[in-house]
């Protein structure tokens, strides 16, 4: 039959009873809809129910015993005090190893809790597979195993910091004072990208090839060939740039300020080998906000923001989902207090939201149903032995 | 086909909305908003229907169909991933509901059901259509309508009924064809 004879007949054809069966259908979809979910409340009443829930909370929080003010999640509209964060670190919730830096070095934490110092290190990043770190002391950079087995090192002309291991785990990027370099994962070779960068880690283009992207030292954004140094693209980033982020597929780049967050489209010809800078377009955020971290999610679009919040009562922090798209951010997580660090687990279904203050870590999750799970006691897992109040641990990465 | 009959109103496909609107209007369907649930329902029912409709060759059986889905979609309205499209998702659901419901049909009618109704009146409609589309299998029925009413690829049809693509290119060829013999075209 010919198809196009049959595609008119099957949308031109009237059906009979259709518009009374539309007017049913109406009727009974929008009575469904109304049982599911009754009509709002006025916004006067709302906010008088919002503010005896707050009194509530503080009641609670009052009433609760020290260092019990971990918030239960609540989705979208704000937390609520429970009284249950576990006491110390004894694994990781949802899975994966961490990498925690202390005043004493990093520590690997496995998914049972087990941790181990690696040494004397001041930084240190995963490679892809968590088979390896990179870690920097002074001048040198290392390779390690995450037993703490040393397995190279190299030593650079000046400081050494920022390593960021390639996804394909074949090379290593880190800034040596302010050049910024890439050694080959085993040690043998190195690369000079850019003689001066800005003081912004480097970000791997995700999929694959060994393409990078940076911030040189006249701040303008830079994606370059790592084996050749040889500039792909450039374009002026986004004043204050403090971070970068890229996203799994490679299509988009973050740009992080204090002050907000940026997205820029990168057009590639995977074919061609061609890595074209879009434009950058702020992300919408609430106002008077201070970004305290913000990233991709392990696999897709998503980006997570953490914002501060200045009150007379203090900051308010709250971590964000954003939907680069347009959609409205999602609250996944608010208090009062200063949180001061955001990563993504591997699988994205948890952000770990560092708050010194409390001594906690809150692995929050990002998806409805799953429970959030707060840790306390944290810095003192990473300072064994020191008396006085140690200092809180800074979160290097978490992997696979 | 010009059938004049007090019951038929004219068709006026409604243009489904943006990838930015519908994501937009599922957003404030989810935040309880009337008018957006309003909005969706009249962007894609007549589709969902006409699918229905186009399978199961019932009129009744089709409007529980597509009440049906747009329920299941009320249902799911919080967990929807608004990333993804809304029409693919409905429309999976009513054909592969409509095509149980044929199957069902087709075994009463095997076994005797005194209540089992045989094919549509075909007096409302297009007739030499409706009658040869009544005669392929509700399989056929479906890729069909899937294909040429509701715009999607062999590919896609593939996915959403969960067959392998040649599946859905052997059943399309064979569908055409019989068409074509029925009305009496000539290959």
């Amino acid at each position: 039959m010919n198809e196009k004879r049959l595609r008119t007949l099957l949308r031109e054809e009237p059906i009979p009873g259709a518009a009374e069966a539309e007017r049913r259908g109406l009727e009974l979809v929008a009575r469904a809809y109304a049982e599911r979910r009754p009509e709002r409340q006025p916004v006067r009443l709302r906010r008088l129910a919002a503010a005896l829930a707050v009194a509530t909370l503080l009641a609670a929080l009052i009433l609760s015993p020290a260092g019990a003010a971990v918030r239960d999640w609540v989705d979208d509209v704000f937390t609520a005090g429970v009284d249950n964060a576990e006491p110390t670190l004894t694994g990781v919730p949802g899975g994966g190893s961490l990498l925690v830096q202390s005043p004493r070095g990093p520590w690997v934490v496995q998914a049972d809790g087990s941790r181990r110092l690696l040494g004397s290190y001041e930084e240190a990043t995963w490679s892809p597979h968590g088979l390896f770190v990179a870690a920097s002391s002074g001048r040198t950079l290392s390779a390690i195993e995450p037993d703490g087995t040393p397995r190279w090192s190299i030593s650079a002309r000046a400081r050494v910091g920022d390593p960021r291991w390639s996804p394909s785990g074949f090379r290593i990027a880190y800034r040596a004072g302010t050049s910024l370099r890439v050694e080959r994962g085993d040690g043998t070779a190195s690369t000079t990208i850019a003689a001066a960068s800005a003081e912004v880690p480097p970000v791997w283009y995700p999929p694959g090839p060994h393409v990078l992207a940076y911030l040189n030292a006249e701040r303008r954004l830079v994606v370059a060939e790592a084996d050749t140094g040889s500039t792909i693209d450039a374009a002026r980033a986004s004043p204050g740039v403090v971070g970068l982020s890229w996203s799994r597929d490679g299509d988009e780049l973050l740009e992080i300020t204090r002050r907000g967050i940026w997205l820029r489209d990168v057009r590639i010809g995977k074919l061609a080998g061609f890595f074209q800078l879009g434009a950058a377009a702020r992300v919408e955020l609430p106002a008077a906000a201070v970004v305290r971290g913000a990233a991709f999610a392990p696999g897709g679009h998503t980006v997570a923001v953490l914002l501060e919040r200045r009150s007379a009562a203090g900051p308010r922090s709250e971590a964000l989902l954003v939907d680069p798209s347009g959609g409205p951010a999602r609250r996944v997580f608010a208090v009062s207090g200063r949180l001061t660090e955001l990563v993504w687990s591997p699988d994205g279904r948890r952000l770990l939201l560092a708050w010194p203050a409390a001594d906690q870590w809150l692995f929050v999750p990002t998806k409805r149903g799953d429970r959030l799970r707060a840790i306390g006691d944290v810095a003192s897992v990473f300072s064994p032995g020191r008396s006085s109040r140690a200092p809180f641990p800074r979160i290097e990465g978490w992997c696979c | 086909m010009g059938v004049e009959n007090d019951a038929i109103e004219a068709v006026n496909l409604a243009e489904p909305p943006s990838g930015r609107e519908e994501r937009k209007l599922i957003r404030e369907a989810q935040r309880g908003s009337a008018q957006a649930l309003s909005d969706l329902y009249a962007a894609h029912w007549r589709h969902a229907h006409r699918a229905a409709y186009f399978v199961v060759h019932d009129g009744a059986a089709a409007e529980d169909i597509a009440q049906d889905a747009f329920l299941a979609a009320i249902d799911a309205l919080d967990r929807f991933d608004r990333r993804r499209p809304f029409a693919p998702w409905l429309h999976r659901i009513v054909v592969n509901r409509a095509v149980d419901w044929g199957r069902r049909e087709s075994l009463r009618r095997s076994v005797g059901d005194p209540e089992a109704k045989s094919a549509p009146p075909p007096e409302a409609i297009g007739e030499d259509l409706m009658e040869a589309l009544a005669q392929l299998p509700v399989e056929q029925r479906a890729v069909v309508v899937l294909r040429y009413l509701l715009d999607y690829t062999p590919g896609e049809v593939a996915r959403m009924l969960e067959l392998p693509r040649g599946t859905v290119n052997s059943r399309l060829r064979r569908a055409l064809d019989k068409l074509g013999d029925l009305l009496g075209e000539e290959r």
